[in-house]
């Protein structure tokens, strides 16, 4: 009789735990996904400032086109090839921004103040969602976890591999 | 900026009537919120409940335990926790911001009980020890629930990476700049003077590093003269003092902070000589702020809050015989205090509240991206699905 309690008491216990860990997980994926709309949002705006730029008088028509073809691209990619096409943009803004804050207007000046804020915001808004992504890993790797299929359908996280040359 | 009026909860760990950094920041960040329009409760444990502030409520009276080497006044328990989730439950905030979460306080407990937009800032700077690898996993679940990590500096964000194995970003703590920045220079203080401001008893605020320096320094400076201020048994410690200096030593006891401005004017040099526990160093980016030309041990903080030596001179942390040498350097080179003193000002505009708050609010906007404002969370919602639960509502 004492050792059907124990092991109900324990079996008790596992459940307890299960369910526990089940709503953690839950908790991580959903961290995920938030701070990657916040991300993916300011991703966006950064690709529309880049295409403003683009057909300012900023830029000269390669530029013009190098920068527009960066910008379409990091719009369109999909998920896994995201940070590849952005870190693509970042490359093709630094070059303009490099030589061409010299020769700039007013409206241009603004344009670029605009963006160099939204750099910093993309910067803090990268380590928020590569941090979530990364405790998220960390959790679903667990045995546990694993065993009894506890993030049940949900796809793995992708690990968003932002060069850190973010300008 | 955020644009939109947030009800924003803010939770600190320390008794709310014991000075402390932490309280401090805390009650700065809630005045700035405030007046910037938001409206603002912050939960704290007191011991005089009468005496708060109408923004402020007390979770009860604090318990002083020892922690991390010093004593920690903070409060938790089954009555603190259920206070906890009373604030949270009738509070309907957009947003919580946590302090020092990791340690067993109320910010931890209010951490565990509260779902949603949450915003937590580690304080603290340690030294890796062996008791986080049983504490760590205690904490990793209710520390992964905040939306954004912050760290008051780089040696608390690598803290929190080798302790808890998380990021952060780094939002230095914030001073309002211009306070200090109109003091007047006060004859009394002015000359060969070094003055020292902070709890100068406790032994890592490193007064004693000083005191020994002060020979060598009298040596080559012979009218110098040391102000000390803050508070303190400053007759226990002037009997530590060999008695041919101690007519060098004038305590002052604490100021107000006008006479703090007037102070850092005044006096040729600024000691911080910290022997560590620091993790930012607010009266540092004060003293910059108040035109003092500033010299630091060289601890982790104070090394990256003095840019490596570029907006203040650095000795090595516990040498006074280094300390004595960087001293009497300034005190000849009035040129080159001058120049460090200007830098210095510069430097301190970035720890204004008004910058420091901007990057506060956009973190607050990122971390409530895709939230619905704060609520009691349940560590078993799974069952929900079970038990027919309406999910919209949480």
């Amino acid at each position: 009789m004492k050792a059907l309690l124990f092991f109900g008491f324990l079996l008790l216990l596992g459940l307890w735990y299960l369910s526990f860990l089940a709503t953690r997980l839950d908790r991580l994926h959903h961290r995920v996904e938030t701070s990657w709309a916040n991300l993916d949002v300011l991703l966006q705006k950064r690709a529309a400032i880049a295409l403003e730029i683009a057909h300012s008088d900023l830029a000269d028509p390669a530029s013009s086109l190098l920068l527009t073809g960066a910008a379409y691209q990091a719009r369109d990619a999909d998920i896994k090839n995201r940070s590849m096409a952005e870190s693509g943009l970042s490359g093709a803004l630094g070059l303009l921004i490099s030589d061409g804050l010299a020769h700039a207007t007013q409206l241009e000046q603004s344009l670029l103040q605009e963006l160099s804020a939204l750099t910093a915001k993309i910067r803090v808004a990268i380590s928020i969602h590569t941090d979530a992504v990364s405790s998220t890993v960390m959790v679903r790797r667990k045995f546990v976890v694993r065993t009894f299929r506890l993030a049940g359908t949900a796809p793995l996280p992708v690990t968003y591999e932002f060069e850190s040359d973010v300008l | 900026m955020l644009t939109s009026k947030l009800r924003i909860g803010i939770v600190c760990p320390y008794g709310w009537d014991t000075p402390g950094g932490v309280q401090n920041h805390v009650r700065d960040l809630a005045e700035f919120l405030i007046a910037s329009g938001h409206s603002v409760s912050v939960l704290a444990p007191a011991i005089d409940e009468e005496k708060l502030p109408d923004y402020v409520v007390s979770a009860g009276k604090p318990i002083s335990i020892p922690y991390n080497g010093a004593v920690a006044r903070v409060l938790f328990g089954p009555i603190a926790y259920a206070r906890v989730r009373q604030w949270i439950g009738a509070g309907n905030f957009d947003l919580l911001h946590l302090h020092e979460p990791a340690i067993p306080s109320i910010s931890l407990l209010a951490c565990w009980a509260a779902e949603g937009p949450m915003v937590g800032t580690f304080h603290a700077a340690a030294k890796r020890q062996k008791v986080i690898f049983a504490i760590g996993p205690i904490l990793e679940p209710a520390i992964e629930k905040l939306s954004v990590r912050i760290a008051v500096s780089e040696a608390a964000r690598l803290t929190l990476t080798d302790h808890l194995e998380t990021d952060a970003v780094v939002v230095p703590n914030g001073i309002y700049a211009k306070r200090y920045s109109d003091g007047s220079a006060q004859e009394k203080w002015s000359g060969n003077t070094i003055g020292f401001i902070g709890r100068f008893e406790e032994p890592r605020k490193g007064l004693q590093v000083l005191v020994d320096a002060l020979p060598i320094i009298a040596r080559f400076a012979p009218d110098v003269k040391v102000f000390v201020a803050g508070p303190g048994d400053s007759k226990d410690f002037e009997k530590e003092i060999d008695p041919q200096l101690r007519d060098r030593f004038e305590f002052l006891g604490k100021i107000s902070e006008q006479e703090k401005a007037d102070f850092m004017s005044s006096v040729s040099l600024y000691v911080a000589p910290n022997t560590g526990g620091e993790s930012f160093g607010i009266i540092l980016a004060e003293a910059l702020a108040g035109g003092a030309c500033v010299v630091a041990s060289d601890i982790p903080a104070f090394d990256s809050l003095l840019g490596s030596g570029k907006y203040g001179a650095l000795f090595e942390s516990e040498n006074s015989t280094d300390l004595a040498k960087v001293v009497i350097d300034l005190l000849r080179d009035e040129e080159k205090r001058k120049k460090l003193a200007i830098e210095g000002k510069k430097r301190a505009q970035l720890f204004d509240w008004e910058v420091v708050a901007q990057q506060i609010f956009s973190i607050y906007e990122m971390a409530m991206v895709g939230g619905k404002g704060v609520t009691l969370g349940s560590d078993h919602r799974s069952w929900n699905r079970f038990l027919s639960r309406d999910e919209e509502k949480r």
